[in-house]
């Protein structure tokens, strides 16, 4: 090998091989069938203060790659030296409890997925629905991982999922409403009431027609499971990765043992649970753990990388990529903890505000702690009791500020598959959480 | 694969596909990351893959492999797919008769053969200009180089090469005293013409001018909307009615619109796969369509949908040249190209006795695409006081509709930018409800 190659301390390699089908139904016509094979690899060298990144796509020459990111990596810290990188230590992952799958989706004729998708749009075909569009995705996927110190490791997983939705429009007005699930085999149609989802998304598009945009302005508001999980992964979970910190881009910075939110809230990420985020090591070959972010109001943990872990301090498993790309820290299924109140008691608490139900999604500024989410759909609340739909309503504010003036934490947590797009990758995740009843937050409306 | 891609079009031709097409792409690119002051990493992404589309009794499939050994069975699992589904009535067939344009500026070969020492030069820069000025560090940003090149081939004879490069920088800073506020600024184009210096000494004195932030009234005011805000709210509340899958789906608000006033008489709008050295130009759409320049909007009224080969066949009209794919892994779809936004350009704040302006927004991913409503948060906004920026705006939501801003259009200024294939002005627009 070149002569560089005694200046790189640690290289690793990715290597991934997939397919992935889709299947599209438009307004009961098939709009798309489509199946993708890849196979490529990432190769990470890393020599002194410097990452070197190579990926490749097709037939892969290891050895080739490894020298491209080598070289990389070299330049780098030839041109511009600094600080030799750590890596946290680790040892090899043990594989264990990979979510079953009962039904292999492979064993089902293309046939038999384009009738269920039929009837998932059948029914959300509901009287005022005007448009639908169901999604089938299966992707099956194989990742072996091998680094220079001698770890290596590999797994298999296969998912399947789909999302329905509907849109209703009554003079000029559309409105939306939308479905998904996501899991780990075929019996996910069997296990979810796949034809009651779709008949609930005809009918929030009919609903929303109806429904009015409120005016906006500072209120206390509950927030459904789904867009509490969104506040929780968005405005809470980036700005504990690590790598952000590290940026100086994150207002949790030296924030650890920190009351940072009422003491009735703790928020863990959890890659071992069997959720969209699953995973058994990370992209470093780390096994995965529970990590609790935030535990009763006390902020407990970043979540790291091998590199994030030896500079502040921590347990790396949180680093992920999407197919082979390079890897970054990320969440896995990040949630709220359950606390003890029940629905109506958090309807009493709010008294006069708005209970703000699913999420159109949202973006957070992680330096500032600033959040910006669009519910779905809402109810006004007045005396405690549920009373008008609305429409059209944003959800904004401080994130630390929030956090503190959570009232109530309900015991209801319920998980959302989702995709994260942070460093321009997708990964699959879930969020989650109980019902939260807030005090004080910004509306935004007509 | 590329010397793969005319075997693929027989072996379809041979599995009984009665039209096929073969889409190859590659890409090549170079990548210099940086975190806080100090590069990070360099990225080198080799990328490469074939995408199937057969046709067997009007049904398409289509199937795609970046693998050499896959080839063969993804041609078979395309043609498959096609037998799998019904005969699609408003299917009319593959492009023919591809007589291309010429187009200019998208190609640079000092691009190509840009050193990965010159690429740490332009990163360097981008953290360089944020040093400048004291009080701000950067966060993270790097600079980018590509080289792409990509070859469709169809069984009416369709065969179209094109080659292109671009290079982009992006800078993300905080400040480092004091109230903190951050910025970004961000710059793509086809050749080695951006000041990547400028690029991080703009984010830096827009995270600092953004300090202290005050807080405002909820009131409905004028917005001056910068080229990077306007642009998000455009690709999100504006352009997908324009799609004409959307309109054919009933999923569009501007279904039997075509004809009307839609804008204020001064604004017209452009779609234009022709447009010197721009980031969606190119002789062909991503189904082998010659590329072309489409009015939408001509002095306020809306003349046109935007078409892909199926949509058009749909409708009986021709192609606009919109098929679109974000990879070889997709097939085609409508998509836009330059889309260029025009109106009269002034000195537009200084035409401003009060307002408030807005550099970017986050959330307009979360518009309603379908009634064009949308409610964002705007980053690094100003109120104007007398013609000038007066003081920075903590936290603002602005709630409208994309329709109605199209009405409310009152003047543009004379910072037309390149963001992406959207190319506009700042835009101001009238009576915007906004809280504070």
């Amino acid at each position: 090998m070149a002569g560089f190659m005694q200046d790189i301390k640690f290289y690793d390699c990715r290597i991934v091989e997939g397919s992935s089908t889709s299947i599209i139904l438009d307004n009961g016509k098939i709009e798309e069938i489509s199946k993708n094979f890849t196979r490529g690899a990432g190769v990470r060298a890393l020599c002194g203060g410097s990452w070197g990144y190579t990926a490749v796509e097709g037939e892969i020459d290891l050895k080739q790659g490894v020298e491209a990111a080598s070289k990389l990596a070299f330049s780098m810290n030839k041109n511009t030296p600094k600080e030799a990188i750590e890596l946290a230590a680790v040892s090899s992952p043990e594989i264990k409890d990979l979510p079953e799958i009962k039904i292999d989706p492979r064993n089902i004729a293309i046939e038999d997925k384009v009738d269920l998708l039929k009837d998932i749009e059948a029914n959300a075909q509901v009287k005022g629905v005007n448009s639908t569009k169901v999604m089938y995705l299966e992707s099956e996927f194989k990742i072996e991982y091998r680094n220079s110190d001698g770890l290596e490791c590999a797994y298999e997983l296969l998912n399947v999922g789909f999302a329905v939705s509907a849109v209703a429009s009554e003079n000029g007005v559309y409105q939306a409403g939308r479905e998904s699930r996501f899991g780990y085999g075929y019996e996910l149609f069997e296990k979810e009431n796949v034809m009651e989802l779709a008949g609930k998304a005809g009918n929030t598009a009919v609903e929303l027609l109806k429904a009015k945009t409120p005016k906006g302005g500072e209120m206390p508001v509950l927030l459904d499971q789904e867009l509490a999980g969104v506040f929780a992964h968005e405005a809470v979970g980036h700005a504990s990765e690590a790598d952000l910190v590290l940026e100086g881009d994150s207002i949790l910075e030296n924030r650890i043992g920190e009351q940072i939110a009422s003491p009735l809230v703790t928020i863990v990420d959890d890659p071992t649970l069997h959720e969209f985020g699953y995973y058994p090591f990370d992209a470093e070959g780390v096994q995965s753990r529970r990590t609790e972010i935030i535990r009763d109001g006390i902020f407990n943990s970043y979540l790291h990388s091998r590199e994030t872990a030896a500079k502040l301090g921590g347990i790396p498993g949180n680093c992920r990529a999407q197919g082979y790309s390079m890897p970054v820290v990320r969440m896995s299924n990040t949630f709220v903890d359950n606390g003890k109140a029940k629905f109506e008691e958090m309807l009493e608490e709010i008294r006069d505000g708005m209970y703000l139900i699913g999420s159109r999604g949202g973006q957070v500024n992680t330096g500032e702690g600033i959040f910006q989410f669009n519910a779905e759909k809402g109810y006004l609340i007045k005396d405690g009791e549920l009373t008008e739909l609305i429409r059209d309503v944003s959800l904004s504010g401080k994130t630390l500020e929030i956090l503190n003036h959570i009232t109530l934490v309900g015991n209801d947590l319920k998980m959302t598959a989702g995709r994260c797009g942070k460093a321009g990758q997708l990964a699959p995740v879930s969020d989650g959480s109980p019902h939260l009843a807030i005090s004080k937050v910004l509306v935004g409306g007509a | 694969m590329y010397e793969l891609a005319r075997k693929a079009l027989l072996m379809a031709e041979k599995a009984g596909a009665e039209e096929a097409e073969i889409y190859y792409a590659s890409s090549h690119s170079t990548g210099v990351n940086f975190k806080k002051d100090s590069l990070d990493n360099a990225r080198d992404r080799f990328s490469e893959g074939i995408g199937i589309r057969a046709v067997v009794n009007g049904a398409v499939g289509f199937a795609s492999t970046n693998s050499a050994r896959e080839l063969e069975n993804t041609v078979e699992v395309a043609v498959a797919e096609a037998r799998v589904r019904e005969s699609d009535p408003d299917w009319t067939g593959l492009p023919s008769n591809g007589k291309y344009p010429v187009v200019s500026g998208i190609f640079d070969k000092k691009v190509e053969t840009l050193e990965l020492e010159e690429c740490i030069g332009y990163a360097m820069a981008l953290v360089e200009g944020t040093t400048e000025l004291p009080g701000t560090l950067p966060t993270s940003g790097g600079f980018t180089r590509a080289k792409a090149r990509q070859l469709i081939l169809n069984t009416n004879g369709i065969e179209i090469e094109e080659e292109s490069t671009t290079v982009s920088g992006f800078v993300d800073v905080i400040t480092i005293n004091g109230d903190t506020s951050t910025a970004y600024d961000f710059a793509i184009s086809r050749s080695l013409d951006i000041d990547f210096f400028a690029l991080g000494k703009n984010a830096s004195e827009l995270a600092l001018k953004s300090s202290d932030g005050i807080k405002i009234e909820p009131q409905k005011t004028d917005v001056i909307f910068h080229p990077f805000a306007f642009s998000d709210i455009l690709e999100e509340a504006l352009a997908p009615s324009i799609d004409s899958d959307n309109v054919q789906k009933r999923r569009s608000g501007l279904i039997d619109k075509l004809g009307e006033e839609l804008a204020v008489p001064e604004l017209s709008i452009y779609d234009d796969g022709l447009f010197e050295a721009g980031i969606e130009t190119s002789a062909s759409d991503d189904e082998g369509i010659p590329s072309q320049r489409t009015t939408v909007i001509e002095k306020g009224v809306l003349k046109t949908y935007l078409y892909d080969t199926y949509t058009a066949g749909k409708a009986g009209v021709n192609s606009t040249g919109n098929g679109s794919r974000s990879s070889y892994m997709s097939p085609p779809a409508v998509g836009l190209r330059n889309f260029i936004i025009d109106y009269p350009e002034t000195d537009i704040i200084a035409d401003t006795r009060s307002g408030i302006f807005v550099n970017t927004v986050i959330g307009a991913h979360t518009a309603n695409s379908i009634s064009g409503d949308f409610s964002v948060e705007a980053r690094n906004a100003f109120t104007i006081k007398d013609g000038a920026l007066d003081k920075p705006i903590k936290s603002l939501m602005i709630s409208g509709n994309a329709f109605e801003l199209l009405k409310n259009i009152t003047g543009a200024g004379l910072d037309v930018r390149k963001v992406g294939g959207i190319i506009t002005p700042s835009i101001r627009i009238s009576d915007l409800s906004v809280i504070g």
